[in-house]
């Protein structure tokens, strides 16, 4: 398996712009703009914790 | 090989006891999600007496009952309208809706999320990095663009690795050829009969298609990119390096041909779980070198989830590694055929996959041909239509075909030849294989 340095480092800031999507999200339900967009964007976020954060998850990356 | 070889360098050459531990883990998320959103999969699983509390191992996998595509045929039409009960979310999220081709029958419906449809484009980034496509490409993309989901993915995958992509919509052919001429696109997505159709079209337009600027084609829809001689007809008219690759509607962009080319697909096994079933028995094939049909799990698709999908296509594990690194399994020879078409005539097992192979492999016929099964008395026969090219003489084939014909099948054919360009021409999906043994034919 191909190393990545800080595999756990890049899925701490996933974790982090994620939570700062559903914050938006839900501060923004008379904000169509900001709604949409950032239920948006945490689709695109998902894609990495499919490719990043289960790996971590499910206790696969090399310690 | 590099880290840059990879679309995830991490997934594709994740050792094989942990990518099996991914799967389980993912399928059990999957199982699980189903399982309390999805009236259909819940009814399914407690009539077979399981919950997902009972898949313990991978080993238990295979005790979750298979979905048919007649069984979402069943429950499409009905509330919420019109996917029926499968459906895990709130109809305000779908945000797309999709059909299959009804090559088969009735068309099957296919709601798919935002996420849904980023895990689409996701699925088709392994594919297209894997073959080579960079920023640097000009991806021209000749389809209708319409309800059937064919390179949709394609093409956001496209856009998001960077390419610049060309969408080739309601063009015709010729339209497309010039266009493709005028942009020196790089790199193109079709089918195999369309590939070699529009290869056909532009040398009737005086243009070499070997001399334009297409370097790469991704082909799906159809096998002909995983039959060698078909591979070689369109790499040899486009002067460009093939790769196959296979998805469907229901399942979602499960498998592609790497750059180096491997006479075999790799699954995309970060993505999707893939068992082979012995077709009589029913048996999970492990080993490689038996052919069986594909069930098929793809682990992180939700509006609609596809879990333990019967795909009908007919595929075997390869015993080969390929060279480029991924861990990632290999099919071998990519999707082989449909158990739907593979048939028996005369008491011999006929895949019209092989028939093509022979047909396309011999110089002076042309790229079309039409294949009819059907019954004489009591007595199976099977009539082949092939074309001539120009200038050349039935007598300079014909014992050569037949010989090819049995050899490669072990069934004797009445052939027919006709003129060039006789026979139908398709732009998408060709139908070039007829069981008139069947009642609905």
């Amino acid at each position: 398996m191909k190393n990545f340095s800080n595999l756990k480092g890049v899925n701490e800031k996933i974790l982090k712009v994620k939570q700062l999507l559903v914050e938006l999200e839900a501060e923004a339900k008379q904000f169509p703009a900001l709604e949409k967009n950032s239920k948006r964007a945490l689709a695109s976020i998902k894609m990495l914790e499919l490719n990043i954060s289960d790996i971590l998850a499910f206790d696969l990356a090399d310690s | 090989m590099n880290h840059n070889e990879y679309w995830n360098p991490v997934l594709e050459t994740m050792p094989r006891e942990k990518l099996k531990i991914l799967q389980f883990k993912k399928f059990k998320r999957i199982l699980n999600w189903a399982y309390s959103h999805s009236k259909f999969h819940r009814a399914l699983y407690d009539t077979a007496g399981l919950t997902p509390d009972d898949i313990c191992s991978f080993d238990d996998i295979k005790k979750i009952p298979k979905v048919e595509k007649s069984m979402m045929r069943g429950i499409q039409n009905k509330d919420p309208f019109p996917y029926g009960d499968a459906l895990c979310v709130p109809l305000e999220e779908v945000s797309i809706f999709r059909q299959t081709s009804g090559t088969t029958g009735q068309p099957v419906y296919q709601p798919d999320t935002w996420q849904d449809w980023e895990w689409w484009s996701e699925c088709w980034s392994f594919i297209l990095w894997a073959q080579g496509y960079r920023t640097k490409d000009r991806v021209f993309i000749p389809f209708g663009y319409n309800i059937f989901v064919a390179f949709w993915a394609g093409h956001y995958a496209a856009e998001k690795l960077g390419c610049e992509v060309v969408p080739g919509g309601v063009l015709d052919t010729q339209a497309r050829i010039l266009k493709i001429k005028e942009l020196n696109a790089t790199a193109m997505m079709a089918t195999p009969t369309y590939i070699l159709r529009m290869a056909d079209v532009a040398n009737s337009m005086g243009i070499d298609p070997s001399l334009l600027s297409i370097n790469k084609i991704t082909c799906a829809g159809e096998p002909g990119a995983g039959i060698p001689s078909t591979k070689k007809r369109m790499e040899d008219a486009w002067g460009a390096k093939v790769y196959d690759h296979s998805g469907a509607t229901e399942i979602g962009a499960w498998s592609y041909e790497c750059s180096n080319q491997p006479h075999g697909m790799h699954v995309n096994e970060a993505m999707f779980l893939v068992e082979i079933e012995d077709i009589h028995t029913g048996e999970i094939i492990e080993e490689p070198g038996r052919k069986g049909k594909m069930i098929i799990t793809a682990l992180d698709r939700m509006a609609q989830p596809c879990i333990r999908f019967d795909s009908k296509d007919v595929i075997e594990w390869d015993s080969e590694s390929c060279s480029c690194g991924r861990s990632f399994r290999l099919i071998k020879g990519g999707v082989i055929g449909r158990s739907d078409d593979i048939t028996k005539v005369k008491g011999v097992l006929l895949s019209p996959g092989a028939i093509e192979e022979v047909v396309r492999s011999i110089d002076g016929l042309g790229d079309e041909f039409e294949i009819i099964v059907d019954k004489q008395g009591d007595v199976d026969r099977i009539k082949l239509k092939v074309e001539l090219l120009p200038e050349v003489t039935r007598l300079s084939i014909e014992s050569r075909l037949k010989d090819q014909l049995r050899l490669k099948t072990n069934l004797g054919y009445q052939i027919e030849f006709y003129d060039y360009g006789s026979l139908p021409r398709y732009e998408v999906k060709a139908k070039r294989f007829k069981d008139l043994r069947k009642k609905n034919f």
